[in-house]
């Protein structure tokens, strides 16, 4: 069975580094992984060192296009395998796991007909893989379209502050309102320092929220960051990769 | 049944044939890929027979791509060519059936992978194709015998790529020219009923869905593919009424499919019983009573429409799956349809467009009428467009002189209805009023008249317009 790890959270809370790590590890234990890129505003293919990545939204507005055409040219076209065709060509293949890009969001028209299409597509897709890896924005659209049906485990990236862990308890919130199956939902909280981390820990429990690790501040990754390394290339001694390494554990692997 | 050197079953449907995993690959972006059935007659097939042109699987080299075409010859008592494509739709299923054999798009864009695990227990795609006629056979018992050519000699593809274009022109040429009476089904679609639950959405040849995406083949295929799903077969049933369309299948769907809410849809009709409109629809259409007319504004056109109303206000208006007299919501192709609103006189109706619309389906207007249909850079409201068509001499206006007398007699009755005031006294069956948006009271400019004429206990017509100082 296919597992599917969404992981969310604010902008600037650096969930897309945790998510970039937590593949890192799981395509290191031999996982066979699809990371998807779910949120317009981040950056999983650069963490992860590709660049210049096709997007499902270019896919779908390909089909759009063709379709609404005035008078299309095949009006008899297979719709289903000429946009199958169009997600699988955009699939990046990387060592070890592959990624797909959902890019810009949609144009005015209906899209009803070409989602449930994708529906079908990435339904038959995850079953590909080990372990599907989203990195979402907040507002988790693309869960609500259903493009993407159920999740086994949701993670929240917070930063080590008490807006952090409210924006938390509201996605705890929007998730029940999701008819999307959501199986456990989990706390991260990153950027800890020994300054603040008994007081998060006391947060947490107050919140009710399963903090299920708190990655340390790591000045190794501040400073790949600023040569321009991906993140995917860290050593696996550093204090982030090693509790990322806690974290996949506690999640069954 | 045979033994294949592959597994063989529809959970392999999504198979993914990644780079790493791959012996070689077939067609596809990076070169071209053909696939074609064709129907010919039983004493020209040798059943069951696989033919390969160029490198077989034990000349090809590693993760190479090889150009490709598949042309599948199909025999049978009910055979036809008018089948050749509902059967080549399914060779995308049956190849993918078989285990590390990823195929993807369809006709000249055909892409497929062979896995490095599939292609170690073949010698030769002669297997290969044999599973591949065997679901055929067993899916479509209509096709008695079968046989097929693989082709992976570039010279060779490109000649029977020439080939293929020609017939898939002929092929979409008779697609087009496929009507309303040349079938016994029409198909319905669901998708919209999440947010528009009374919305009845008919697919026939003559008539696209609203959102634009769904048409009569695509019904086809998903039905086939899928009956309990989205897309269903509607038979036609009895012709009740040629020119407005009214079938007794499709509104007996309508009744089921509306919870009872409508027991008639009519697909060709603007006024009487039109079809429902979910939000979806591309462009929706406005009558305009002023001229008797019929304008349309599409879902781009950002400005008002004559009656001082834009496409969002309209399609708020119109939407939620109702029967709404005087609005209704369309995909971009149904002006390309001959049986376009021919219920309430087709284009001769039509008086107003937005140029990038008018634009864009010139062509689907009769020639002697292009002129005469206004844009918003003609008139901006309905004095000048009355003008306009007065002027182009437009066929509406011929009836302007028959509804003159009636008219004079109606303004005497017409009173003015404050819009969110006093519950409406309206007729319990027939048609509902659109959802009006909550106008701001009182204050200048903003507010809606609604006249009704010739009220006393039917409605006749409605008319939503800006109120004048």
């Amino acid at each position: 069975m296919t597992k599917v790890i969404a992981i969310t959270g604010k902008g600037g809370t650096g969930k897309t580094a945790v998510a970039a790590l937590l593949i890192r590890y799981l395509s290191k234990k031999g996982k066979f992984i699809l990371a998807v890129d779910a949120d317009a505003d981040a950056n999983l293919p650069e963490t992860l060192g590709c660049e210049n990545v096709k997007t499902v939204g270019d896919a779908k507005e390909y089909l759009q296009d063709e379709i609404t055409k005035p008078k299309p040219d095949n009006p008899d076209m297979n719709k289903e395998s000429v946009l199958k065709s169009k997600v699988y060509e955009i699939i990046e293949e990387m060592p070890g796991y592959d990624l797909l890009v959902m890019g810009r969001p949609e144009g005015s028209g209906c899209y009803c007909y070409v989602n449930n299409l994708l529906r079908g597509i990435m339904d038959k897709l995850i079953v590909n893989y080990d372990v599907v890896v989203i990195d979402t924005e907040a507002g988790l659209e693309h869960f609500s379209r259903k493009i993407i049906r159920d999740i086994d485990d949701l993670l929240v990236v917070t930063d080590a502050s008490r807006r952090g862990f409210r924006t938390a308890e509201r996605i705890r919130e929007l998730v029940t309102e999701l008819d999307s199956k959501v199986g456990n939902i989990h706390i991260i909280a990153n950027k800890v320092t020994d300054a603040n981390r008994e007081e998060l820990v006391k947060l947490a429990e107050d919140l009710k929220l399963d903090l299920i690790g708190m990655i340390p501040l790591d000045p190794k990754i501040m400073e790949m960051d600023i040569k321009g390394i991906p993140l995917f290339e860290i050593p696996d001694d550093s204090i982030a990769a090693m509790e990322v390494e806690k974290i996949v554990k506690k999640l069954g692997f | 049944m045979t033994e294949f050197p592959f597994e063989i079953s529809p959970m392999f449907e999504g198979e993914r044939v990644r780079k790493e995993g791959m012996f070689v690959e077939l067609g596809g972006p990076k070169s071209i890929g053909l696939e074609l059935v064709r129907s010919k007659p039983m004493d020209e097939i040798e059943d069951d027979k696989v033919t390969i042109v160029g490198p077989d699987i034990k000349e090809m080299e590693e993760g190479k791509t090889y150009p490709w075409a598949m042309i599948f010859n199909i025999g049978g008592e009910l055979v036809e060519p008018d089948l050749e494509s509902v059967v080549e739709r399914r060779v995308h299923d049956f190849i993918n059936y078989c285990q590390g054999i990823m195929h993807l798009n369809q006709r000249y864009d055909v892409w497929m992978r062979i896995s490095k695990d599939t292609a170690g227990k073949l010698d030769s795609l002669e297997p290969f194709g044999k599973a591949v006629m065997m679901l055929f056979k067993t899916e479509l018992p209509f096709i008695e015998k079968m046989q097929v050519t693989f082709y992976t000699d570039e010279e060779e593809v490109k000649k029977q790529m020439d080939e293929a274009m020609e017939i898939f022109r002929a092929r979409d040429a008779r697609t087009k020219d496929l009507h309303d009476e040349d079938v016994d089904v029409f198909y319905g679609c669901t998708l919209c009923q999440s947010f528009a639950p009374t919305s009845v959405c008919v697919v026939s040849p003559d008539r696209i869905a609203l959102c634009g995406a769904i048409n009569w083949f695509d019904g086809r295929a998903a039905a086939k593919v899928d009956p309990e799903g989205p897309q269903f077969e509607i038979a036609k049933g009895e012709l009740l009424d040629a020119k407005t369309g009214e079938y007794s299948g499709v509104n007996e769907i309508a009744k089921k499919l509306s919870g009872g809410e409508f027991d008639k849809i009519k697909l060709h009709s603007f006024f009487d019983s039109p079809h429902t409109s979910c939000g979806c629809f591309e462009v929706v259409g406005f009558y305009i009573p002023e001229v008797d007319g019929i304008g349309w504004v599409n879902r781009e056109f950002q400005g008002m429409a004559p009656n001082g109303i834009g496409f969002s206000t309209m399609a708020g208006q119109t939407g939620g799956g109702k029967q709404i007299i005087g609005f209704l919501g369309i995909g971009v192709n149904y002006f390309y349809s001959p049986k376009f609103i021919q219920a309430d006189g087709g284009w001769n109706r039509v008086v107003w467009l937005p140029s990038m619309l008018k634009e864009k389906i010139t062509e689907a207007i009769p020639a002697d009428l292009v002129d005469k249909i206004a844009t918003e850079k003609d008139t901006p409201d309905i004095a000048s467009l009355k003008a306009f068509l007065q002027e182009k001499n437009h066929p509406v206006v011929a009836s302007w002189a028959a509804a003159e007398e009636e008219e004079e007699e109606e303004e005497e009755v017409a009173e003015e209805v404050a819009v969110p005031a006093a519950p409406m006294m309206m007729p319990t069956a027939g048609f509902q009023i659109p959802a009006m948006p909550m106008m701001a009271g009182g204050k200048s400019g903003s507010g809606i008249k609604v006249t009704f004429k010739n009220a006393k206990i039917t409605i006749d017509r409605m008319i939503i317009s800006e109120k004048k100082e």
